[in-house]
């Protein structure tokens, strides 16, 4: 049943698995997220492994990767590139920033102004990037993976709301368990590891199971559910606001990867839940009722409060 | 007697169904039914009709009253099937002081292809709020709820019951949620508020403000800081990075403070400090709380107003489930 | 926990009135205006108008929201309304002034209409007075009516509840349908199993059935011919076998003996006994009459009847006669002889028969004395007075000239125009004259056939009024006088012989032009007559033949409850499992996952609702390992065939087997 890609994506989980230990649920999820076409941002602690996951997927997938440390004085052109006047030939080259490649970190993006941000976000948003007038398409794929240090610091500049919803998942990666960490303590250096690590598969194909994501089937039934947890976040009020439309969109699209990842050619209720903290866990924020539950605690009751369709 | 097989019957009831967080789905095994006195008093009616078909040996009489007998039974399984399936999900309400009515409102909701008609919520003896559910829709009921203390509400069993469609039977099932709202002190005590200290004494003006008229002082650099404001002059004089803090408010502030009460009870002191809330929030002061266990800086505005009096509510809450 | 209370009432303590619905309340005037209107021909023309004047002002203030009279204003109108019906009845017990009163309270009740409990009572009272209707008539027609008040009832009283309200527009109508039409086979249950109790109770109303036509227990000239004015049916006659010729067709009724001079009255106490014994000759004829109600004890029966339906005798002069008035539509098997010899006469019989009025009449008597020494055999008495109707210029008449004091020799002598009832009473008193015992038959002749369904039809014009004489060789033997003036009667019914056919009821005339008014008539008669035997006759004596004619033997009222409790059971389980299979979908693969899921459920392992069905069987099969494999390839399949593209019917088939085979 399953085709020699399926295969493949399995591998990849593997080969990224083999270096970021114990965190094969992060790991799906970002591959998902890459499937899904969306963006993927991961909210954690310095020091947990961010960089080195977006390293390894853009090493597995054989994928141009730029990592683009964000900063305070970072300022757009820095990220999309310039024209700058060449005298040799007497006329404005344009000199590509990094985010023409096709995976790109863009480390700590709270820390640059929201100028610069926005800059980033709308280029994710359009996959293209326009300077002085003229428009040039972003690389295929582009997938961008954002990260955000959670602990509230000085002179940093949180995404606001409108521009988190332009990341199709929110993850965190959190500690490892203890015998993860002690096979990271004895092991080999992460680093070192990577460089030797085979690529798995070619851009073509990743781009041929993007194309398979949008052909999984998802039967009335789960539309059913579907609807029923949109209505729920947004009738309950427990969430301020409640799931947009895009939102939904950004689910099923999001489960459907998860479902190929899974080898399933339709959609489960199990994958819609599977991605749904994820998806929707930077999108929901508490009502004013239910000030004292976190998101995800909200999120679960979400997931247990809506039944499914026999 | 009656009375009291028909209490320990709800109570074994309730028990049956322990309280929800979630949203309760009516199964059968929930849903109870009994004729109310129109029902009596329509088995009376039947009674009388069958006597006198008997009497005039009247063939079409017996054939009525059995067909209005057949329909009454019929009116009962459509009661029953009138709440079957229906899902009601925990109330919410607006917080309250206690010795107010909270508002709690609860939203019934109908998956099914068939609308609901005549579906009431009612709390212990108050009047049953009836509303209709539409196929495949919600409707909210209001239910109106005297808050007695203060802490979290426990409506305790909320009865959902339907008389549809004749009135002669009625259905019923309880829900019980776990907690629903909250009820915050009542606001009592005569005591005039503390007196303010001078503003900016405290650590915990906001230092975030990013428009600001009134200079406070300097911290140093962290990145991220706006150049804006970099106190320039003192780094030409070769100094530290430093940063200029400003302030909005530098309003007197003032601790409502649990030690300055005197009072013996957990109670009466709370109701002092959340009438001291209110007053202080009225006058637009900058306050803060002090309760054992628990300091909240001062501040002002509805968040830190909630703040308090949800400090106020809960404070030693568990003890007292 | 506090101790509930769960009557409505303020924080006062008073009870608090749920208003009613405006809109309910015009529901339920139209409603009750339709349950009157059928007896608007009984009631007093001031009542009915007062019933609708009231209804309509009731609507107008419900519509305009205007104020009810005062509350002090109703007793002394109840009590103004109550009076009006006293004097118009000069009682207010019995069935008419009943139902007057149920109508004259019911437009009282609605002047203090204001709550949801007034409504209730206004319900109460409708379904009151649909059963008082039922008192008068239980003619399809009737029923019918009745039915569709029911209905507009029963959406009335769903509209009362202002809870409800959300029901609008004709919703509440099809609801009330709905549920009639889902309750009719429970009703046919205990129609047709609970035990019936025979009627009455307690003493009945002297009113209970009046307005009945039908034969009387006395007989004087014009009396018959009265009843041959009504075309209504007395009863209907199902024969088992082939139906003998018309002529054959003497419905047996009252046998008078006495004569005052103008009217014949029975003598007999109404006593029943064992069948009179008499001897048979010739075939037997079996047959069915489904009776109208007369409200008499009488059975009509063919000459001569040899057995008896349930709780009835027989008089000696073979008169059937139930225990209690027929009241209701009556169906009884009965076989008789047409041929027969009955035995001796007692004494006092026989000075009975011949009796005659102390004095009057002198004409006749000397007629009956000239006959009697000119041949004093019996045959030849009775051939002298037929030989005189045939010959002489005698007339069958339904409008026959009125008779003076002597009435026999004013009818033989002068007028010479009479109905059958002249006839026999001219008869009988010559008979009794020349000596040979004689007595007079009411009862009806002949019938009309009706080949569309088969049965024959006897209408009250068919009463009828024959002699008896007793023979010494033969004992009583049937004379008909009237088919020696008009053979035609006899033989062809009533159209073919009286002369004046034109004063006959239109459904006893025959041919011309509204012929096929007739025919279809006919059919309205059949239905009629299915809906008698079929569903009004079915009273406790039916019940028995029914349930004994099923197998079950005799059945007693015991073992009739079993048998309807039996019957509800089994309606019961039926209905549960219809619904049972709409809530388990009628899906075969949520059926099964359905299955799966409650088996694993009484295990202990329920499936959360939210629960997917690969979550859920991973998760059964890490507590049970036993079950993993079963339980993930049924977790699977199912997940396939609900959220998959296509559902192929071998798979469906297989979870299927699966989930049968599944045993936790």
């Amino acid at each position: 049943m399953a085709s020699p890609l399926e295969d493949r994506l399995d591998w990849v989980v593997r080969q990224v698995g083999s270096i970021i230990l114990g965190k094969e649920r992060a790991i799906r999820l970002a591959l998902s997220c890459l499937l899904a076409r969306g963006h993927l941002l991961i909210e954690d602690l310095p020091g947990m492994g961010k960089t080195t996951l977006a390293h390894t997927l853009a090493r597995c997938l054989g994928l141009h990767y730029q990592r683009i440390q964000f900063t305070s004085d970072l300022l757009p052109a820095d990220i999309l590139g310039a024209a700058v006047y060449e005298r040799q030939r007497e006329t404005f080259i344009f000199h590509p920033g990094p985010i023409f490649a096709q995976l790109i970190l863009a480390d700590e993006i709270n820390r640059a102004t929201p100028k610069t941000q926005s800059a980033l976000l709308e280029a994710m948003e359009e996959d293209q990037v326009t300077i002085e007038g003229e428009t040039r398409p972003l690389p295929e794929p582009f997938f961008v993976i954002a990260t955000q240090n959670p602990a509230y610091q000085i002179g940093t500049f949180p995404l606001p709301e409108s521009q988190l919803d332009r990341f199709l998942m929110r993850i965190e990666l959190g500690y490892p368990d203890v015998k993860a960490e002690r096979f990271l303590l004895e092991g080999e250096d992460r680093r070192e590891a990577l460089g030797r690590l085979p690529v798995s598969m070619t851009p073509a194909q990743l781009h041929e199971a993007q194309a398979l994501v949008a052909g999984i089937h998802v039967a009335p039934p789960l539309l059913d559910y579907l609807q029923a947890l949109l209505t729920f976040s947004r009738e309950s009020g427990r969430f301020r606001g409640g799931l947009s439309p895009r939102a939904g969109l950004a689910l099923l699209r999001a489960a459907r990867a998860w479902a190929l990842l899974h080898r399933r050619g339709h959609v489960l209720p199990e994958d819609v839940q599977a991605v749904l903290p994820a998806v929707v866990g930077h999108r929901l924020h508490p009502g004013d009722d239910h000030l004292e539950q976190s998101t995800a605690d909200l999120v679960s009751q979400l997931l247990n409060a809506i039944p499914l369709p026999v | 007697m009656l009375q009291n097989l028909r209490r320990r019957f709800e109570t074994w009831v309730v028990r049956r169904h322990p309280p929800a967080t979630d949203p309760v789905a009516l199964t059968r095994r929930r849903l109870y039914i009994l004729p109310t006195r129109y029902g009596y008093a329509f088995a009376a009616l039947l009674f009388l009709l069958f006597l006198w078909a008997v009497n005039y040996s009247n063939s079409m009489g017996f054939a009525f009253t059995f067909l209005l007998a057949a329909v009454a039974l019929n009116s009962m399984w459509r009661a029953h099937d009138n709440l079957l399936g229906l899902v009601i999900h925990p109330g919410v309400a607006e917080p309250v002081f206690a010795g107010q009515a909270a508002r709690f409102s609860y939203r019934l909701e109908q998956p099914g292809l068939d609308p609901r008609y005549g579906v009431a919520l009612q709390w212990r003896d108050g009047l049953p709020q009836y509303v209709d559910v539409p196929a495949q829709g919600s409707a909210t009921v209001m239910l109106t709820i005297p808050a007695e203390r203060r802490g979290w509400l426990q409506p305790g069993p909320i009865r959902v019951l339907t008389r549809f469609p004749l009135g002669l039977l009625q259905a019923w099932s309880w829900v019980t949620f776990e907690r629903s709202g909250l009820a915050y002190p009542r606001p009592r005590g005569r005591r005039p508020l503390p007196a303010s200290l001078p503003g900016g004494g405290g650590s915990s003006i906001g230092e975030q403000g990013l428009g600001s008229e009134d200079y406070a002082g300097f911290r140093s650099y962290a990145p991220g800081d706006s150049p804006r404001r970099i106190a320039w002059k003192a780094v030409t004089r070769g100094g530290p990075l430093l940063v200029k803090r400003f302030t909005d408010q530098a309003r007197p502030e003032l601790w409502l403070d649990w030690r300055l009460l005197g009072i013996d009870n957990v109670e009466p002191r709370l109701e002092q400090l959340c009438q001291w809330v209110l007053q202080a929030d009225g006058a637009g002061l900058q306050y803060g709380l002090w309760l054992p266990g628990r300091q909240i800086p001062p501040a002002s505005g509805a968040v830190h107003r909630r703040r308090c009096l949800e400090a106020l509510a809960l404070f030693r809450y568990e003890g007292q489930r | 926990m506090t101790p509930w209370n769960h009557k409505n009432r303020s924080k006062s303590g008073q009870p608090l009135v749920e208003p009613l619905m405006p809109l309910a309340l015009i529901w339920l005037l139209i409603t009750l205006a339709l349950a009157v209107a059928p007896h608007a021909g009984e009631l007093p023309v001031w009542l009915t108008l007062l019933f609708y004047a009231v209804a309509g002002w009731r609507g107008v203030i419900a519509v305009r929201n205007q104020a009810l009279p005062p509350r002090w204003l109703l007793l002394p109108l109840a009590l103004l309304v109550g009076a009006g019906v006293l004097i118009e009845y000069r009682t207010l017990l019995g069935r008419d002034a009943g139902v007057a009163l149920l109508t004259a309270m019911t437009a009282c009740k609605l002047l203090e209409t204001r709550g949801l409990r007034d409504g209730v009572v206004l319900v109460f009272l409708g379904y009151l007075l649909v059963m008082s209707n039922l008192l008068y008539s239980q003619e399809i027609l009737m029923v019918a009516w009745l039915f569709a008040v029911v209905v507009v009832m029963l959406a009335a009283q769903t509209m009362i509840y202002r809870q409800h309200a959300g029901l609008t527009g004709f919703a509440p109508l099809r609801l009330a349908g709905k549920m009639l039409v889902q309750a009719i086979p429970v009703m046919l249950i205990l129609f047709v199993l609970f035990p019936r109790i025979p009627g009455p109770l307690w003493g009945l109303p002297k009113d209970a059935y009046q307005g009945r036509t039908g034969l009387s227990e006395e007989m004087s000239p014009g009396s018959v011919s009265e009843l041959s004015k009504s075309d209504e049916v007395a009863f209907r006659v199902r024969f088992m076998n082939s139906p003998p010729p018309l002529r054959q067709l003497y419905w047996r009724g009252p046998v008078l003996w006495n004569f005052d001079g103008r009217k014949w009255t029975r003598h007999e106490e109404l006593q029943a006994n064992t069948p009179v014994a008499f001897t048979p000759e010739g075939a037997v004829v079996e047959y069915a009459v489904i009776m109208e109600p007369s409200n008499r004890r009488w059975l009509l029966a063919l000459d001569l009847p040899a057995s008896l339906p349930p709780r009835t005798g027989m008089t000696p002069s073979f008169q059937l006669l139930r225990d209690q008035p027929v009241n209701e539509v009556y169906r009884y098997e009965v076989h008789s002889y047409p041929a027969y010899r009955t035995g001796e006469l007692t004494t006092l019989e026989r000075s009975r028969a011949l009796r005659l009025p102390g004095r009057g009449n002198p004409r006749a008597q000397e007629l009956a004395a000239e006959w009697r020494a000119r041949d004093p055999r019996p045959e030849a008495l009775v051939n002298a007075a037929l030989t005189l109707f045939r010959e002489q210029a005698f007339y069958y008449t339904l409008t026959p000239p009125l008779l003076g004091v002597n009435s026999v020799d004013d009818f033989l002598f002068r007028t010479r125009q009479g109905f059958c009832e002249h006839y026999a009473s001219a008869f009988v008193f010559l008979m009794r004259s020349a000596g040979v015992p004689a007595r007079i038959v009411t009862g009806y002749q002949g019938g009309e056939r009706n080949a569309m369904g088969d049965y024959l039809i006897v209408r009250q014009a068919d009463a009828h009024a024959w002699a008896e004489v007793w023979l010494p060789e033969r004992g009583w033997v049937r004379v008909d006088p009237t088919s020696a003036v008009a053979p035609n009667r006899i033989h062809e019914g009533l159209y073919a012989a009286v002369a004046d056919p034109g004063s006959l009821p239109f459904l006893m005339r025959r041919g011309g032009s509204s012929e096929w008014l007739r025919q279809l008539a006919l059919s309205w008669d059949l239905l009629n007559n299915s809906w008698n035997e079929w569903v009004l006759a079915y009273g406790p004596d039916r019940q028995k033949e029914l349930l004994s004619g099923l197998g079950f033997g005799p059945v007693d009222w015991g073992e009739m409850t079993i048998a309807m409790i039996v019957a509800l059971s089994g309606f019961g389980l039926i209905f549960t499992a219809l619904r049972w299979r709409r809530r388990f979908a009628r899906d075969p693969v949520a059926r099964s996952w359905q299955r799966f899921c409650a088996r694993l459920a009484r295990r202990g392992l329920a499936r959360g609702p939210h629960e997917g069905p690969l979550a859920f069987t991973e998760r059964v099969a890490m507590q049970r390992p036993e079950l993993a494999v079963p339980a993930q390839e049924i977790g699977k399949l199912y997940g396939a065939l609900r959220y998959g593209p296509v559902a192929p019917a071998a798979a469906v088939r297989r979870l299927q087997q699966l989930t049968r085979r599944f045993r936790a």
